[in-house]
């Protein structure tokens, strides 16, 4: 503390002829560099360290991934040798319970048709509560937070039963109707973001003549960009990565009905680890290639958005 | 002008809450005394009113809502509800039809069936009678319009008062269909399976179920007789999710600060870089990741190999941390160590999380306070806690109490690291098919999945319920001022 003190002191007094002082604050000066120059190795060393032990799973992920070994390997780390044999077998190589191609679609589908409704309603949601005043809107939100309290994990028998009772169960319509139709209670962030722009704007379009709908896609929805592309690729990796509601709704034991993540899962039963293990590594590797791309782009988004959706939350 | 109003509610909300129940009520009450004969009229049907004020068309549409939802009552209410009170009484049996040479199946009840179209029907009948006493307040509120002289909405300008005035009903109906049929529903239902004998030997079709009132709560919680494992067993599992939550939401929250700040610090080169290190190690999906790193850490596996090979599993069996008839660690198969292994990797899956969210909050922090802190003299630390820390916790309470509630419910982590790996050793919790690894929602998710258990299972999730929200509205009730959101909208 006093070092910082002294160094600003001396700083001042630097500019004065006194040359004493000078010669004082240039012996201090260099110790600080010396200080800060190590400190800086030492950050640089520990942050390296950390992203070592951050990336070994990944890391034996992907070179498993291509390892000529079908099982695990439990001497080595990299394999002994090398093939892309694995990738060749996930993608074009079916058998009765790995048929990767198929999951990847069925995956892909749902998390599309999820992410398209999931939001839009999330948006119609946050645009009512954020940008309209109308009787029952507080006692909406209250209530709506408290169900969100309410994990859909806990309520998941119940709703197999009710998409049972439906015939929706083994079903990809199934599906996206459990992944998107709750999701108007995950309007917090984006209500928090519209929050932030000045109500002058909507009036402005207002004295103009334009209704609600107008200004819902002309005004806010550009203003409401970087969060909407948040919101959406969110909305996006939800069903995409998600393993719960999937083991339980998809329950047939046909793998043609399989998502990614309960194929991945299965293809690792006890009994077809030592030949799938392989397999299941380029599988992992393959889907989460889009997700990585899609991560890094969202970083941004997800940095201002969920910092300002909080702050204004 | 709305903020002071809402302010005032809430400070009484108990009062505020049967104040308003009183007034929904007493303004029907209003309606049925002083309105005229149309308005009476639509006590019995709906749209008379609106009929009388020249709404024809509405008047005309309101009413076969009316018509509709008597229909539904009669066809399809009436025979669930009829049976509510038992859940059915006739069991399903099969007899063999010597003329048609096939089985034959009585016309049987399906307690099952009955319960969940009870519920649809009873909250049908609620929204019905809310929509009924709104529609005669509606009527009574046009008839003294019309006495006044005041203009009577045309049913075309109705239309467009949707995408005006009335904008938020076009963009709550949908999402709000939606939240009844996947979150209100099902929390019902579960609250009402709770208080039957649902379970492997009342399945149906094959068998009846019916109401046990709180016999099974008195399960979950006695600690006497035949139960005493459910007791015992749900105390084990209670009290290592919370340890569970505690320390999951702490470390991930502490350690995604400190790697944020780390990052941004001084002297760290490329800060991007590294940041998008870390991005790539939760951008692989915990499905992957985590079924990966349990194999990682298996009794025969590559971990063990080189801790073996480098001497650690002698040196942790010389201190007793691995049993002397081990040539192993049970990183994943042993109680204590198991318990340590999934809070150290729930760390490295939470802190990239975490550190990309505190990265967000530190660059939007005051950087003045923190300047002339330093100029009067702040250390390092005194301007972490006194400073950077408090602005973190405004920013970051609320979502420190949500990844609170997320993390007793945290069911990937442990599901996909313990299940087909752990298994208990302890008799008693095997018996309620628990482990020491469990959180409450694993153990429920296994009781409905693998036994069949779904009473029990609606027990234990009404009481995770409980918890979660008791929990949020005590931190909610010290950390939130109401009616914030307002302040930003300049």
């Amino acid at each position: 503390m006093s070092e910082t003190m002294e160094n600003n002191v001396s700083t001042e007094v630097q500019q004065s002829p006194k040359k004493i002082n000078v010669h004082i604050d240039e012996g201090k000066g260099m110790g600080m560099k010396k200080k800060n120059a190590i400190g800086a190795v030492l950050k640089n060393l520990l942050l390296a360290i950390l992203a070592v032990i951050w990336l070994i799973p990944i890391l034996w992920l992907f070179v498993t991934a291509f390892s000529t070994n079908p099982g695990i390997s439990y001497s080595r780390f990299f394999p002994e040798h090398w093939t892309l044999d694995n990738f060749k077998r996930v993608l074009f190589l079916p058998d009765s319970v790995l048929q990767y191609g198929r999951w990847f679609w069925n995956t892909l589908v749902i998390s599309v048709f999820s992410c398209v409704i999931s939001s839009a309603f999330v948006l119609m949601v946050s645009y009512a509560f954020s940008c309209m005043r109308f009787p029952g809107r507080q006692g909406m939100i209250r209530l709506s937070m408290i169900l969100g309290m309410f994990p859909g994990v806990l309520s998941m028998i119940a709703v197999y039963f009710i998409m049972k009772s439906i015939g929706l169960t083994n079903s990809h319509i199934g599906m996206v109707v459990v992944y998107s139709a709750g999701s108007g209670l995950g309007y917090l962030i984006v209500k928090g973001f519209m929050d932030t722009i000045p109500v002058s704007m909507r009036e402005a379009a207002r004295l103009e003549g334009a209704n609600e709908l107008v200004i819902f896609f002309k005004v806010m929805m550009p203003l409401c960009k970087p969060i909407i592309v948040y919101q959406i690729i969110s909305a996006f990796l939800a069903p995409w990565s998600d393993f719960v509601f999937a083991r339980l709704m998809l329950n047939s034991g046909i793998s043609s009905d399989w998502t990614v993540a309960i194929g991945l899962y299965n293809m690792l039963d006890k009994t077809l680890i030592h030949t799938n293990f392989a397999a299941f590594c380029a599988g992992g590797l393959l889907i989460s290639i889009p997700i990585s791309i899609l991560f890094i782009l969202m970083q941004k988004y997800y940095v201002e958005g969920v910092a300002s959706g909080s702050t204004k939350g | 002008m709305a903020k002071g109003k809402e302010k005032k509610v809430k400070k009484g909300s108990g009062t505020g809450l049967i104040a308003s129940v009183k007034k929904y009520f007493s303004d029907f009450g209003i309606a049925v005394d002083k309105g005229d004969w149309a308005t009476r009229a639509s006590l019995l049907i709906m749209g008379a009113g609106f009929i009388a004020r020249k709404q024809i068309i509405k008047g005309i549409l309101v009413t076969l809502v009316e018509a509709l939802y008597i229909l539904v009552f009669a066809v399809y209410s009436v025979p669930y509800l009829s049976k509510f009170g038992t859940l059915g009484t006739v069991k399903m049996e099969q007899t063999f039809d010597p003329l048609t040479m096939q089985q034959m199946t009585n016309d049987y009840d399906n307690s099952f069936l009955i319960l969940i179209h009870s519920m649809i029907s009873l909250f049908l009948l609620l929204v019905f009678v809310m929509y009924y006493i709104h529609n005669l307040k509606n009527v009574y509120r046009i008839e003294k319009e019309a006495w006044a002289g005041r203009h009577v909405n045309t049913f075309r300008e109705d239309l467009q008062d949707l995408l005006g005035k009335k904008f938020h009903i076009t963009m709550l109906t949908l999402p709000t269909i939606g939240v009844v049929l996947m979150n209100i529903l099902p929390i019902l239902v579960l609250v009402a399976i709770a208080f039957t004998n649902y379970d492997q030997n009342h399945m149906p079709p094959a068998a009846l179920f019916t109401w046990v009132g709180w016999s099974n709560f008195k399960t979950l919680i006695s600690s006497g007789g035949m139960t005493i494992t459910f007791g015992y067993a749900f105390g084990k599992v209670l009290s290592w999710t919370l340890v569970w939550a505690i320390l999951a939401t702490f470390t991930c929250f502490i350690g995604g600060i400190l790697l944020a700040m780390l990052i941004q610090s001084k002297g760290v080169k490329f800060p991007k870089m590294w940041r998008s290190l870390f991005v790539v190690a939760i951008a692989v999906p915990q499905f992957v990741t985590l079924i990966l790193v349990r194999n990682f850490f298996r009794d025969d596996g590559i971990v063990n190999t080189i801790c073996a090979n480098i001497g650690l599993t002698d040196f942790f069996k010389s201190i007793g941390l691995v049993g002397a008839n081990q040539n192993y660690i049970p990183f994943l198969t042993s109680k204590g160590w198991a318990k340590v292994m999934i809070v150290l990797i729930n760390i490295w899956v939470g802190v990239p999380y975490q550190m990309l969210i505190a990265t967000g909050v530190l660059l939007n922090a005051p950087k003045d306070q923190v300047e002339s802190a330093r100029i009067d003299g702040a250390s390092k630390g005194q301007i972490f806690w006194h400073i950077t820390m408090p602005y973190i916790m405004v920013v970051q309470g609320p979502a420190l109490i949500t990844d609170f509630v997320r993390n007793i419910n945290n069911f990937n982590v442990i599901y996909l690291l313990t299940q087909d790996v752990y298994t208990t050793t302890d008799q008693m919790l095997a018996n309620s098919n628990a482990k020491e690894v469990d959180l409450l929602v694993t153990w429920l998710f296994r009781l409905t999945n693998e036994y069949y258990n779904y009473k029990m299972a609606s027990v234990i999730g009404i009481i995770v319920f409980i918890i979660c929200v008791v929990f949020t509205l005590a931190a909610y009730s010290k950390m939130m001022s109401g009616g914030r959101e307002e302040d930003y909208q300049i």
